[in-house]
């Protein structure tokens, strides 16, 4: 691994000021558990000259609620956030896919905040750069996405347009279920945005002097039903190939109100609205349930190698509702 | 069943508290003085010539010692015929070697690398073995016209098995009462993965010394193979313990080689060690493997002949695929007792990563698509897979060519009761329904059954000399240059002699894996620790013991026929009382040496029969291994636990999980293997283990006086056969192709179109 310096932040005040300091040549290191393979990897073009400590600020850890929300500081370590009494009360989705993140030594010092800026998993994106070199895809500026027409079983089948790499993040999916908000601290202060929307098709809408500082959840109803699925071929360690989260509230049997995001099909999180639009108002049975699975996979446009996808979703979505 | 002290009883393992507690060291963890870190700068094209090197900037980096290029290192020579150089001025797969770095420290030599300029002629490339042959592909070596390497190789002699010729084929098919036609592939060329990557430090010194220490299933190999080649050098190899090795790590050259350049141009010894992504990506893989096969059979499944064209991938280079290649067409007859046979390889060099040895050498390739053409047969004539194996696995009286071409007769075991108590344990007569059809339906998942086989008469090959050195204090040190590659042979060994010679097991040593100490020794491959090397340790431990008393004879005035030993005593066989300490016969300051020697005997196979239950997700195309029963007959079991754990193992290292998820995932426009990590290669964890139980019977067999039979090498070969049968069960649909990861079974479903087949562009 190449050098670089190390620098402890106290606040995040002091991280902002750093990063900005850096333009660009710096990282924030919260887990680690991610950044030291690719700097280890050489994955990047640039590499960092500076990486700025996070773990050392004390305020950005924990959860909290007040009456109609609950707060998650960004560095919560991903164990704690699943152990936490008002994640599993309010929140037991978010609990399932922090729970199917990575394996337990992982999730021991990954933080949420980390997990929601993890970079893709893309193997061309990712391909060590000791094996003949990094791949110059298009995520690192070079002019094409290798994985169109390569080993694109992994990749996007929806919304890709130049780059095909999926978001990897799983809470990100849960939390745009939850219609949660992410706060960013900058240069210019701080600015709150849906979570389904802090990813841009190359990354994320992060700033280079910006951090995600906490994250906001909406107490849900509490009738509503949360299921989170993730398939994956082995059930530790992987990431998705495929994830969704619901939320459904049901009166008498039907179906009032509806969440449904599709994870790893594309570069963000995907809401299903036509689904969701379609479900309300009626009765969830297997039925409807396949039918909205249908209209939230009508837009996929797969690859050669990842059809197989598609049915996957189909099949979690259906399930999802049906708390399969 | 005869009772032992030691044999068949549970004992530690000597090396497992050293293991457990972190203390083993491993290359890795050794330094020597003045020792340099190598590193290889490798090619980003799958076919290029090299035009020219700029090292000048690297040179100049502080603390790089050398940095050398094809036209720099000794002209050393390895592979099957010897056809690869540590460096080539044109590089075959992406990762190929192009320059070799020493420098002080690690990170100066991953530093230099990329102050290397270098400038390639591209060539096109090409990756499927059939593609290959055909008269315009790209050329991979001006030697092997066609990309096909020689069959008429030497490496077990002059009549080396390269196919299996017998009987006549034609006259078979015409007394069959059907033909079935078929093709199945195993090319996902899977890496066994050992999770110690490859590793060595080697030091030349003076004009032509040189030493390594390798962390390798075979060091002595090393030195055996290449002490002549490297120009008739003092060679000395030191063995190290292995993080595993599962056959891959029994070659070592692909590291040893460069480093021993290195050393030799800095006059300092030189550490190489290989991390996960250049295992994964720029080591060996398995073979590939696909069959055009038809088989002839009558109602009753008699198989009247066979006959195929195998086209066996080797990627850029021979390792040694015509060894595998020879003992895969052995295995074949020990499975189908058949009287005539064509069946024809094809050995074909394409532009990636190499394939090497790994356990099931060769036969599990074969028989990972072998079996599935005769299940076709199997399926029309309406026969049970289990019965249709007991029929035709070998029996004693049965002949069979083996690697070197000659014909051996079995002189074994009859394994129908290995076979029935696997049968048994696994509950397959209950659930067995026929062929394509599911066990059980549950919603959207179906379960399915399925059963393969595998054999090796490797158990007894080879030459091994041991000597085992009796001290007066009442211990005993084997000399016998075996490397302990996590099997736990080292201490099974130990349990050998310390039977013969009666000795508390804390008293019986094996020298350290040193070629200085030790005799010549391949080491424990093909499962032929327990017959073969036990054999001499056995012979050399009875030598000794007959020594001992032939020196102490006189001292208790009995002939030595009479005599007995225990615990470091001899006594009188009818008087016990009339005993003397070791030390009366040889002096404090005396020893006795004792002597074994094995000689090769391929008339034993050995036996593995492996039954799978899995359950598919017909709506996501997930497959689940349930359950996974072993069968076999090992005469008598040396050491249980480690006798479980090799059945255990039967999962991983590229074995039944190579049905099931286990590839290397090669892009066929970049020619990059594209999952050299631990997280996209898909290996099994603890978290998600079968339901696993074994049938291990222990029937005396015809080897040594413990009766005992070796089969470690061969618990995953019967696996990956076993699943394609369970799923195509499962789903009612046949698949060609490992592995059954949901793409395909979804497309085989019906449910996805078809992905671009495996091989094609």
């Amino acid at each position: 691994m190449k050098t670089f310096t190390h620098i402890n932040a106290d606040s995040v005040a002091e991280a902002v000021k750093l990063l900005a300091q850096y333009q660009g040549r710096a990282k924030l290191n919260a887990g680690g558990t991610d950044l030291l393979g690719v700097l280890k990897d050489r994955i990047l073009p640039d590499y960092p000259e500076a990486l700025i400590n996070i773990k050392t600020i004390p305020e950005l850890s924990g959860v909290a609620e007040d009456e109609k929300t609950i707060t998650i500081g960004a560095l919560t370590i991903l164990a704690d956030l699943s152990a936490a009494p008002l994640i599993e009360k309010y929140c037991p989705l978010l609990k399932e896919a922090v729970d199917t993140v990575a394996a337990p030594q992982i999730r021991n010092v990954a933080t949420i905040g980390g997990n929601l800026c993890q970079d893709t998993r893309c193997w061309y994106y990712r391909y060590p750069d000791e094996i003949g070199g990094m791949i110059q895809c298009l995520r690192k500026g070079g002019k094409t996405c290798p994985a169109v027409v390569g080993e694109n079983q992994y990749h996007a089948i929806m919304g890709a347009k130049k780059c095909f790499a999926v978001s990897p993040s799983d809470t990100a999916v849960a939390l745009t279920a939850l219609d949660a908000t992410v706060t960013l601290a900058g240069g210019s202060g701080t600015r709150t945005l849906p979570v389904e929307e802090l990813y841009t098709p190359l990354g994320n809408v992060l700033n280079p002097d910006e951090l995600v500082t906490a994250i906001y959840i909406p107490k849900p109803a509490p009738a509503a039903k949360q299921n989170f699925i993730k398939f994956t071929l082995r059930k530790p360690i992987d990431f998705a190939i495929v994830s969704v989260a619901s939320l459904t509230t049901l009166e008498q049997g039907i179906c009032t109100a509806a969440r449904i995001v599709l994870g790893a099909v594309a570069y963000t999180p995907v809401r299903a609205r036509e689904a969701e639009k379609f479900l309300t108002g009626k009765e969830l049975t297997e039925e409807t349930a396949s039918e909205a699975a249908e209209l939230a996979l009508a837009g996929a446009k797969p690859l050669a190698k990842n059809a197989y996808k598609l049915e996957i979703a189909k099949t979690l979505v259906k399930r999802a509702l049906l708390g399969q | 069943m005869k009772s032992y002290r030691y044999i068949g009883k549970s004992t530690p393992r000597k090396d497992a508290l050293d293991i457990v507690t972190g203390r083993t060291k491993f290359i890795a963890d050794l330094t020597v003085p003045n020792m340099l870190y190598g590193r290889i700068l490798r090619s980003p094209h799958p076919h290029a010539l090299i035009k020219s090197i700029d090292t000048a900037a690297a040179m100049r980096l502080p603390g790089v010692k050398a940095v050398l290029t094809h036209a720099d290192v000794p002209d050393w020579r390895a592979g099957f015929p010897h056809h690869v150089g540590i460096l080539d001025s044109k590089v075959r797969y992406v990762g190929a070697g192009v320059t070799l770095v020493a420098a002080e420290t690690a990170e100066i030599a991953e530093n230099a690398l990329a102050l290397i300029k270098v400038e390639y002629e591209l060539l096109p490339a090409v990756y499927d073995p059939e593609e290959a042959t055909q008269p315009n592909a790209p050329q991979l070596y001006d030697q092997f016209p066609g990309n096909v390497f020689p069959r008429d190789n030497l490496v077990f002699g002059p009549h080396t098995l390269n196919g299996v010729e017998m009987g006549d084929p034609e006259q078979g098919f015409a007394e069959a009462d059907f033909i079935v036609e078929g093709t199945y592939a195993y090319e996902n060329i899977p890496n066994p993965l050992p999770p110690e990557s490859p590793a060595v430090i080697a030091s030349w010194e003076g004009a032509d010394n040189l030493t390594v220490w390798l962390g390798s299933q075979g060091p002595q190999v090393f030195k055996a193979a290449f002490q002549r080649r490297m120009g008739s050098i003092n060679l000395v190899s030191y063995g190290s313990p292995v993080g595993a090795s599962y056959g891959a790590k029994y070659a070592s050259w692909q590291y040893a080689l460069p480093a021993a350049a290195l050393s030799k141009a800095t006059g300092r010894p030189v550490k190489l060690v290989y991390d996960k992504a250049e295992h994964l990506a720029a080591f060996t893989l398995r073979l590939g493997s696909r069959i055009r096969g038809k088989v002839g059979m009558k109602k009753d499944g008699t198989v009247t002949a066979m006959a195929g064209d195998w086209l066996v991938s080797s990627g850029a280079y021979s390792e040694c695929t015509q060894a595998m290649v020879a003992v895969g067409c052995g295995e074949a007859q020990l499975m189908l007792r058949c009287p005539n046979w064509s069946l024809k390889p094809q050995m074909v060099c394409t532009n990636r990563s190499a394939s090497g040895q790994v356990r099931g050498f060769g036969g599990q390739e074969l028989k990972c698509a072998l079996i599935p053409i005769l299940t076709l047969g199997m399926e029309q004539a309406g026969l049970d897979p289990v019965e249709f194996f007991k029929k035709h696995y070998i029996k004693p009286g049965d002949g069979f060519y083996w690697r070197e071409g000659k014909w051996w007769v079995c002189t074994g075991m009859d394994y129908s009761q290995a076979i029935d108590r696997g049968a048994a344990t696994f509950g397959w007569s209950e659930k067995w329904r026929g062929w394509l059809n599911s066990t059980a339906v549950s919603g959207a998942k179906r379960r399915g059954i399925g059963v393969g086989v595998h054999g090796n008469a490797d158990a007894g090959e080879d030459v091994s000399e041991v000597y085992v050195r009796l001290e007066p204090n009442g211990a005993a040190m084997i000399h016998c240059g075996i490397a302990e590659h996590g099997t736990g042979q080292r201490s099974s060994l130990c349990k050998m002699a310390a039977e013969i010679l009666q000795l508390p097991l804390d008293r019986v040593f094996v020298t350290p894996t040193d070629s200085l100490v030790n005799p010549i020794e391949i080491g424990p491959v093909g499962s032929r620790g327990t017959y073969a090397m036990g054999g001499a340790v056995i012979a050399a431990a009875e030598d000794a013991k007959r020594k001992l008393f032939e020196l102490m004879a006189p001292k208790l005035k009995a002939p030595p026929e009479a005599l007995e030993t225990i615990d470091g005593m001899v006594y009188v066989q009818d008087k016990p009382e009339t005993k003397l300490p070791w030390i009366k016969a040889m002096q404090f300051h005396g020893s006795v040496m004792g002597y074994g020697r094995f000689e090769s005997d391929f008339s034993k196979p050995n036996f593995m029969m492996i039954f799978t239950e899995v359950e598919v997700d017909t709506e996501t195309g997930k497959v689940e291994l349930l359950k996974v029963v072993g069968a076999t007959d090992v005469g008598q079991i040396i050491d249980p636990l480690s006798l479980t754990n090799q059945l255990n193992g039967c999962l991983g290292s590229a074995g039944i999980d190579s049905a099931i998820f286990e590839e290397t995932v090669l892009d066929r426009q970049l020619g990059r293997i594209m999952n050299a990590n631990m997280i996209d290669y898909k290996w099994r964890t603890f978290a998600e283990l079968p339901e696993m139980e074994h049938a291990i019977l222990e029937s005396p067999f015809s080897t040594h006086q413990f009766q005992a039979i070796g089969m470690g090498e061969i618990t995953p070969s019967p696996g990956p056969s076993a699943v394609l049968m369970a799923v195509s069960n499962a789903i009612g649909v046949r698949i060609h192709e490992y592995p059954l990861t949901p793409d395909k079974i979804l497309t085989a479903l019906g449910k996805t179109a078809p992905s671009e087949r495996m091989g094609k562009q």
